[in-house]
Formats: C-alpha cells, structure tokens, sequence
C-alpha cells in the first residue's frame, strides 16, 4: 500500500503545478501579448498486479499556451492595417486643421480683390491703393503661411519616418535576440513566455511597417519588409535606414541600410507605410495645388497689370514676385548637362512633378506616375521641350545616360510669393493707350480690345494713325499698304488693336498714350475681374475655385482616412477579440481553476492522510 | 465563447472613449454652429462653402462699389441742377437784354451779372468730388479741366469712369465735361442762321425748323431778299435752291430743302441770312457772345436781335445738353438701384444656401447630443456592472 502515499503525492504535485499556473494566469491577465497557460495531465503507468492494474497516480505532461496560429496572423495583419490608418488619419487631420484654421486663402483673395474694386472705385486716392498693397501684403502672408504649415507637416514626417525607422531597428534587433534564446531552450519544452514576447514585438512591428513572417524549423521566426527584404533572419537583425532623396537633399527617404536600396516605394502598412503614403499621396499635391493657385494667381494679375499704366504714366510692373518651377539635377548625375524649366502656359499646367532623364541618345519626361509624356521641341533655347504647360531648356555640357532631373513646376511658388511694389503709386489702374475712331469715319469700324502686347517697345507710347485706302486696305502712320483681315488684331509699336465693324475708305484711327489719365480706371475694373478669371486647366478654374479645389481633395482625403481609421478599428478589434478568446485570461474561469486545484490539493493531501491512517492501524496491529 | 477579461474591460473601456469622441464632436458643431468644422466634415459642402462665401464676398463687394457710385453719381446730378439754375439765370437775362425798352446802360448791367454767371458756370464746371478729383475732367481728374484765356479750352479727355455693378454690369459714374459744356451744337441741332454784317433792313431771323430731315442735306445756303417782300436761297456754288415771295402776314417763312426758317420784320434789298449745318460751339462761348451784344453800345436793333437770337439758341441746345446728362445720370441710378436690389437677393440667396451647407440644424445636434450622452451613460453604467462581477467576490 505504499504506492496510496505516492498516489497522494503525485496529486498534490499536479495540483501544485495548476495552482501556480492559475496564479501566473492572474499574474499575466493585463500583460499585453500573454497567451493563457494550461495545464495537460495523464495518468501515470499503471502497476500490473496479476489480472488486474492499479493506478499510481498523476503526472503533470505539459504546461502549454493557449495559442492559434491562424488567429494571430489575423491579428497581426490587422495591427498592420490599423497602424497603417492611425497614422494616417492623424496626418490628414492636421492638414484639414490647417485649412479650416484663421488662415483661409479664399477670404484673402476676395479681401484682396474688393480692395481692387476700391481703388477702381477711387482710381487716384492714396488711401485707396494703400489698402490695395497691404490687402495684397496679406494675401501673399496667408498663400505663405498656408505653404509654410504644410511645410512643417512635411518636417514632422521626416522625423516621424526617422524615429520609426529607429523603432523598427530595435524591434528587428529584439526579434533575433528572442529568437536566439527561443532556439536555444526549444529542446526543454515550449518556452511560452518567450514566445509571447516574441509575437507582442512582431505585433508592435506590424503596426509600424508592413511585413511579412516566416516561421523556420528551428524555431525562429524570419521577418521581411517590402519585396522581400529581411528585418530579422534567424538570429540575425537587419536595420533599415534614411537617406537623402537623389534630387532634393533636405529630403529623407527610407533606405536599406546594408545596400543602401531605396525602399520607399515598396513600403506598405504600418506608421511608415502610412507616413510615407500620406508624404507623396495627399501633402505633395496640396502643396502642388496650393503653389499652382499662387502661380495662377501671380501669372494673371502681373498679366493685367503689365496692359495699364501707374500715376507716373509709366507701365504697370510686376505686381506679385512668385517662385517659378524648380528644377533639381539628380545627386547621380555624370554629365555637365543643365536645365531651365519655365512656364509656358499657365492653363496647361498640372499639379504633378516630373522627372527628364536622358538615355543616351534622347531626353524622356515622366510624370509621377512613371507615365511617359510627349514633348514638343528640341530642348534649345529657340526651341525648347514643351509639355503640360511647361518648357525646358537643356544647357551646360553633353549629359551622361542615365541623367535625369526632376521638375516641380508649382512646389515652391506658394512659400515665396510676395508683393513686389511698395509705392502706391505704381499701381497701374489707367489703361495704358487710348483708340479713338475718327470724328469723320463715315464706315461702322470702332476700336475693340486694344492691349500691349510688348511693353518694351520704345514707340509703344508714340501716337499712331491707322488709315484705310479702301474697306480692305490700311497703312499705319503713312507706311506701307497692309490687307485688313476682320477678326485679326493689327499690331504696331507693341501694341495689339482689334478693329470692330467695318472700316470705309478714308476712315481713319488714332492710338495714343493714355497721358494724364490719374481718374481712368478702366485697368483696375480689368484687375478686379481677375477674381473670376479662368485661368487654370484650359481657362476652366479661377484662382479661387482652385483653392476650392485644394479644400475638396484634402477634405475627402481626411474623410476617407477617418473612415479607413474607423474600419481598421473595428477589423482590429474583432481580430483581437478572437484571438483573445483562444488566448486570453478569464478572470472567472481561473477563479474556478484556482478552486478546482486547491481542492484538488486539499483531497491529495486527504490520500496522503489516508494513506498514513493505513499505515498507523497496521502498526497498531502489530502492537497489539 | 470564452472571453478575455482584460479584453472585456478594454472594450468597455474603448466604448466609453468614443462616445465620448462623438459628445466632443457634437460640442465643438454647437460651439461653432457649424456642421463643417474642417474640410473633413464634408469635403463636397466644404469646397461649396468656399465657392459660395466668395459669391458672398463678390456681391458685398458689388453693393459697396454701387454705393460708391451712387454718389458719385449724386454729385454730379446736384452740380448739373446748378448748372441747370445758372442757365436758367441767364436765358432770364438774354431774354429780359434783348426787350426793346432797354437802354446801353441797363444792358451794361445785365452783362454785368452774366460776366459773374459765367464765373459761377466756370467754377462749377471745375469743381472736384469728395476725393479732390475734378468731376468733369474725364480721365483727368488731377489736372484743372476748364481753362479761361480769353476763351474757355478744355484740358481733360473723353474718358468716363465705369463701376462695377453686378457680374458683367458695368456702369458709368460720370461724364466728361467736353460733351456736357463743350461739344454743344449750334443753332436747332441741325442748322444755324446768321445774318450778314451789312444788312440794311430790320429782318430778324427766328424760330426755324426742320420739317422733313429726309430732305436736308447738310449744306450751306445763303438767303437772299431779293425785293422787301422776295427771296431766293442759293447754295454754296451759288446755284439757286429756291425762291419765292416774302410775306409777314403768312409768318414769313422761308423754307426749302426740308428745312424751314420764320422772319420777321423787313427786309431791305440785299439783305442776306446764311443757313449753314451746325457746329460745336461751348455754353462759355455763347455767354461770351451774348455779353458781347449786350456791352456794345447803341445796339438793340435787328443786328443785336438776330445775333441773341442765334445765342439763345445755342443756349437751348446748352440747356438741352444739361437736360440730357442729368436724365442719362437718373438713368444710370436706377439701374444702379435695380442691381443693388438683385445683389441684395443674391446675397440672400447665396447666405441661404451657405447656411444650408454648413450650418448646423439645432434640433438635431440636440436631440444628438442626448443620445449620445446617454450611449455614454449606459457605457458606464456598463463597466461598473461588469467590475463587480467576479467569481473571486464570493470564494470568502
């Protein structure tokens, strides 16, 4: 009978190993990544006596975590996500912060344009065109405060993308040192604890990039990122890296830090994946839009500007000072080739940046879709590339294949606009010539637009008489005959006239400066309908509508982030809620564990009494 | 199916954050009285919002630039009436000169007061508006427009300032001072009499009329009598137009080509009268003239008489001129008035349709918030349920 004292002991030893189980359970309940542990008990061999087995007890088989493999993938994929759109709804909510704060563009511009209609109201007051410049002061202020907000997002990406990098590195490092210690103990039983913390780094990690996890023979795990690029190779941690970007060194893009491979591109989910997303996808284009709205802008107004003259009968200057596109040469470059990049044509111009390489034999533009788009020209200064509003012109020395230069046309335009006249004076609110019809005209010919068309031509302000011989032909200040075309303008001395109506033999019409003229405000009238003015996209947006446009686009980016944040939320939460139905603590069912043990303990503690009962009443027999 | 309890109280916990993210939004939509608060909210409504407080903007900026114009446009409606009275003044004085019972000397002081009318319509044609701008000047409202040497000349140009009224209405706020005081045809608008310097008899030329403009050719003509009680008229190369008997008992009219011309009075032999296409002559002119009949002395006969009469005439058409400007002036504020009133709607309208896209319904975002509140109510009446339900609590 002395295997019932055994038995006994056995019990209490199972017992003892689920009571400290059930308490590390309860230990663990609020530890992030616990797995719950059980207990696996079998009977132990049975001793044969005879025609017949007893038991001799319990033995304690495994202590094990509750674990899904399955379940936890799903979990880390939706980490992944969930990082990825947690960051990203942030970024975009402090873009849309930015533009519903006090700094809105379109009260700017319509402050800015009825103080134009002020001085059209008032051409000669000082106070008047006063106010115009500091309105246009303030106008300038907001497109560079706007651009300047959207910079310092931009500056609180890179370092975001530095320290996540950063955290990347020491999660990968901290990976292959669990997976070091988790090949070296595999051999003596599951190390669970260990694995727990193994998967809470993956998990972590997934919600800071994208990867994906292999699971090798020994035990460890193998992480990558991207196209397959290893974080963590069995024991080994590979870190990734920031580099500046091959066109513009202030900017950092994410690197292989071994090879030095660009990864940026190839980065999804997580915090960097959303970082580098939100950079490219939603704040490159605003600040795009934002600057094409100051070109057009700018463009426009110094237009009209430049067709009227000031108080001191001098043609309007440029009004507003605006970066134009700006071109950067690869940090690759090996030829000694140079390029210009201007605008062509404000209405073409779209909001994207583009890359002109040269492959050895042609240059070749790419918009930032890699799409190739067609050029006109021969890249001279005479004839240069034209595409998308654009023109550029190759300079310098001959270029290396595989030159290439990025162009973006309207990135800086918004930080850098200002005003560029101070004196009130200056500003052109009198139209610049006058076309009269003569008194004696017997035909229906009347002066329509009349517009300089070069300011620099010298004789621009010399008056001029345009004298018809007949219906069809005229001469200009006695020079020779010329064929009148109806609809096409006549164009002398820099000016540009389009004749109304039809001209009779003898009729004559005279151009002359429009001196003296401090109460014309037909210019400013003209600058004031600039407000409304189709500039954009093939004449179709206005300055204003363009800012419109640039609340639309970050507005519906914001909303969709909210409503990925929201999603991704909710993915997460079911994920965790099921993997933490198989992997949870439940504070009840170990409760009822605790109970089960205790009085498990308590009834092998009753056998081994029994078991000495036994054994006393046989020495008491013997004792007589 | 099992369930976690750490996990059970995140959840709850998790629940009571975003009622509680839900009550700040609905606190910070009643703080602002918007439903927009950033472009988020609703990107389509936040870029019509933009669109619309700008179609806002424009039409405030319209009605200012009405208001400025209104009056500008006052200020010239007043100085003409002024002018208006000057003239009025004078035409009383011409008429009450050329009255046969007046002598040199009270001729002389008539003259007397036109000289300072004449000063007065000067000064009135120089004047300047709140801005210290000349009113009639044109384009060149910085340099004194009406210049007295000898004759009055005119320095300014034909340029009239516009205002913007409304989208694509644009309006004249002035007009300039050569077609108001300067550019003023002679005699009927058509055609001008005048008597030659030596004529004899006592015919007066007066009222003339066009009766058939068809038949008027614009040329120069000469009358001639002929006999006291015959005339023929003869065009400029001398050819012979027309010609009959005078009669001043059947109104002494002379008429040809269209046209008609009354005399009266008799004529001697040779006398002759041009009829000739009017010209432009300024209102400062015809004042000269009219004071230069009246300080010449021992005048008052049919030479003054036909002289004033051609005056008076031109002073009508002056008169007329004035007339005209003040109405096409009335007529511009009106349809100043008519667009403020659209603006007005407009401004309406627009406002309207902002505060549908962006403004918050009260009702609504109340009866919101109360759901809301008691969504977080129940969340936490939840969570303390569940902390004290735990089969530790009865293992005592």
């Amino acid at each position: 009978m002395a295997d019932l004292l055994s038995t006994g002991v056995s019990g209490l030893l199972a017992a003892q190993v689920g009571l400290s189980t059930t308490g590390h359970n309860v230990s663990n309940a609020n530890t992030d990544g616990y797995s719950r542990q059980q207990v696996t008990f079998a009977a132990r061999v049975p001793q044969a006596e005879g025609r017949y087995y007893v038991g001799t007890g319990v033995d304690t088989q495994a202590v094990q975590r509750a674990y899904s493999q399955y379940l936890n993938s799903a979990l880390w994929s939706a980490s992944s996500s969930k990082g990825r759109a947690d960051a990203y709804q942030a970024l975009t909510d402090q873009l849309n912060n930015q533009l519903s704060g006090s700094s809105n563009l379109q009260s700017s511009l319509d402050t800015f344009f009825g103080a134009v209609q002020d001085v059209a109201n008032a051409p000669s007051d000082a106070s008047a065109r006063g106010v115009l410049l500091a309105r246009a002061g303030a106008l300038a202020s907001t497109f560079r405060s706007l651009s300047g907000q959207f910079g310092s997002l931009d500056g609180q990406v890179q370092r975001q993308l530095t320290d996540t990098v950063a955290s990347i590195n020491s999660d990968s490092a901290a990976i292959a040192k669990l997976n070091e210690r988790i090949r070296a103990s595999t051999g003596s039983g599951e190390p669970s604890d260990l694995l727990d913390q193994r998967d809470a780094l993956i998990k972590k990690l997934c919600g800071e990039v994208g990867i994906s996890v292999a699971k090798q023979n020994d035990g460890t795990l193998s992480v990558f990122v991207g196209n397959g690029q290893a974080l963590v190779s069995g024991t080994q941690s590979y870190e990734l890296g920031t580099a500046p970007n091959t066109y513009d060194a202030t900017r950092l893009e994410v690197v292989d830090k071994g090879t030095g491979a660009v990864l940026s591109g190839r980065i999804g989910g997580g915090t960097l994946g959303a970082l580098l997303d939100f950079r490219s996808n939603v704040l490159d284009p605003a600040q795009n839009q934002l600057g094409r709205a100051a070109l057009a802008m700018a463009d426009a107004f110094n237009a009209q500007h430049a067709q009227g003259v000031d108080l001191n009968g001098q043609l309007g200057g440029t009004f507003f000072n605006v970066a134009g596109p700006a071109v950067q040469a690869a940090s690759s470059n090996a030829g000694s080739a140079t390029l210009s990049a201007g605008i062509d044509d404000i209405g073409a111009l779209g909001s994207q940046d583009y890359v002109l390489s040269f492959d050895g034999s042609a240059w070749n533009l790419k918009d930032g879709s890699g799409a190739t788009v067609a050029m006109t020209g021969t890249g001279t200064a005479a004839d240069p590339f034209k595409a998308g509003g654009l023109s550029f012109v190759v300079g310098g020395g001959a270029a290396s294949a595989g030159d290439s230069f990025r162009i973006q046309p309207s990135r800086n335009a918004a930080g850098s606009i200002n005003v560029a006249i101070t004196d009130p004076n200056k500003i052109a609110a009198a139209s610049a010539l006058l076309g009269s019809a003569a008194g004696t005209n017997t035909g229906s010919g009347s002066v329509g637009a009349l517009s300089v068309a070069d300011g620099s031509d010298a004789n621009l302000f010399t008056a001029s008489s345009i004298v018809f011989s007949s219906p069809t032909s005229y001469s200009i200040d006695g020079g020779p005959a010329q064929t009148f075309t109806p609809g096409t303008p006549i164009v002398h001395n820099g000016w540009s006239l389009t004749l109304d109506g039809a001209p009779a033999a003898g009729d004559s019409f005279g151009i002359k400066a429009n001196a003296n003229a401090r109460g014309d405000n037909a210019n400013a009238l003209k600058l004031g309908a600039v407000a409304n003015l189709g500039v954009l996209d093939g004449g179709a947006t206005s300055v204003g509508r363009a800012y419109g446009q640039l609340v639309g686009q970050v507005g519906s980016a914001g909303s969709l982030a909210d409503d990925a944040a929201t999603t991704q939320t909710a993915v997460y939460n079911q994920a965790m809620a099921a993997q933490q139905s198989v992997s949870g603590v439940n504070m009840d069912e170990e409760a009822a564990n605790l109970v089960r043990y205790q009085q498990a303990y308590q009834a092998s503690a009753q056998v081994i009494t029994a078991a000495n009962t036994v054994f006393n009443a046989l020495l008491g027999a013997f004792r007589g | 199916m099992r369930v976690s309890t750490s996990w059970m109280q995140q959840q709850s916990v998790n629940t009571m954050m975003e009622r509680q993210g839900d009550l700040s939004d609905i606190q910070t939509q009643m703080g602002t009285g918007k439903r927009i608060n950033q472009p988020s909210d609703d990107p389509v409504g936040a870029a019509r919002a933009v669109e619309l407080t700008h179609l806002g903007a424009d039409t405030t900026q319209y009605q200012r630039n009405i208001t400025s114009a209104n009056a500008r446009l006052g200020l010239e409606d007043q100085t003409l009436s002024s002018v208006s009275d000057v003239l009025d003044r004078v035409r009383t004085l011409t008429l009450q000169g050329m009255n046969a019972t007046q002598t040199d000397e009270s001729r002389a002081d008539i003259a007397a007061e036109l000289v300072q009318l004449r000063g007065q319509l000067l000064g009135i044609a120089n004047s300047k508006d709140s801005q210290g701008d000349y009113l009639f000047a044109g384009n060149r409202t910085g340099a004194q427009p009406f210049i007295s040497q000898g004759s009055v000349s005119y320095a300014g140009d034909q340029g009239q300032r516009m205002v913007a009224a409304g989208p694509g209405l644009q309006v004249a706020t002035g007009d300039p001072g050569s077609t108001i005081f300067m550019d003023i045809p002679t005699g009927n608008g058509t055609f001008a009499v005048g008597a030659a310097a030596g004529n004899t008899g006592s015919a007066v030329a007066g009222a003339t009329s066009v009766v058939d403009a068809t038949a008027w050719n614009g040329g120069s003509y000469q009358v001639t009598f002929t006999a006291p009680d015959a005339y023929e008229v003869r065009d400029g190369g001398g050819a012979l137009v027309a010609s009959g008997s005078y009669d001043t008992q059947k109104g002494g009219m002379v008429a040809f080509n269209g046209v008609q011309v009354a005399f009266s009075g008799t004529p001697a032999a040779g006398d002759s009268f041009s009829v000739a296409p009017s010209s432009k002559q300024s209102v400062f002119d015809t004042l000269d003239g009219i004071i230069a009949n009246f300080t010449q002395t021992n005048t008052g006969g049919p030479g003054m008489q036909n002289a004033l009469n051609g005056q008076l005439s031109n002073l009508d058409q002056a008169v007329g001129s004035v007339t005209r400007a003040r109405a096409s002036v009335g007529a511009r504020m009106n349809a100043l008035d008519q667009q403020g009133s659209l603006n007005d709607d407009l401004t309406l309208q627009y406002q309207t349709a902002l505060s549908d896209t962006q403004d918050l319904n009260y009702y609504d975002a109340v009866s919101k918030l109360s759901l809301q509140s008691s969504a977080l109510q129940a969340a936490q009446l939840t969570f303390s349920k569940l902390q004290n339900m735990s089969l530790f609590d009865y293992l005592k």
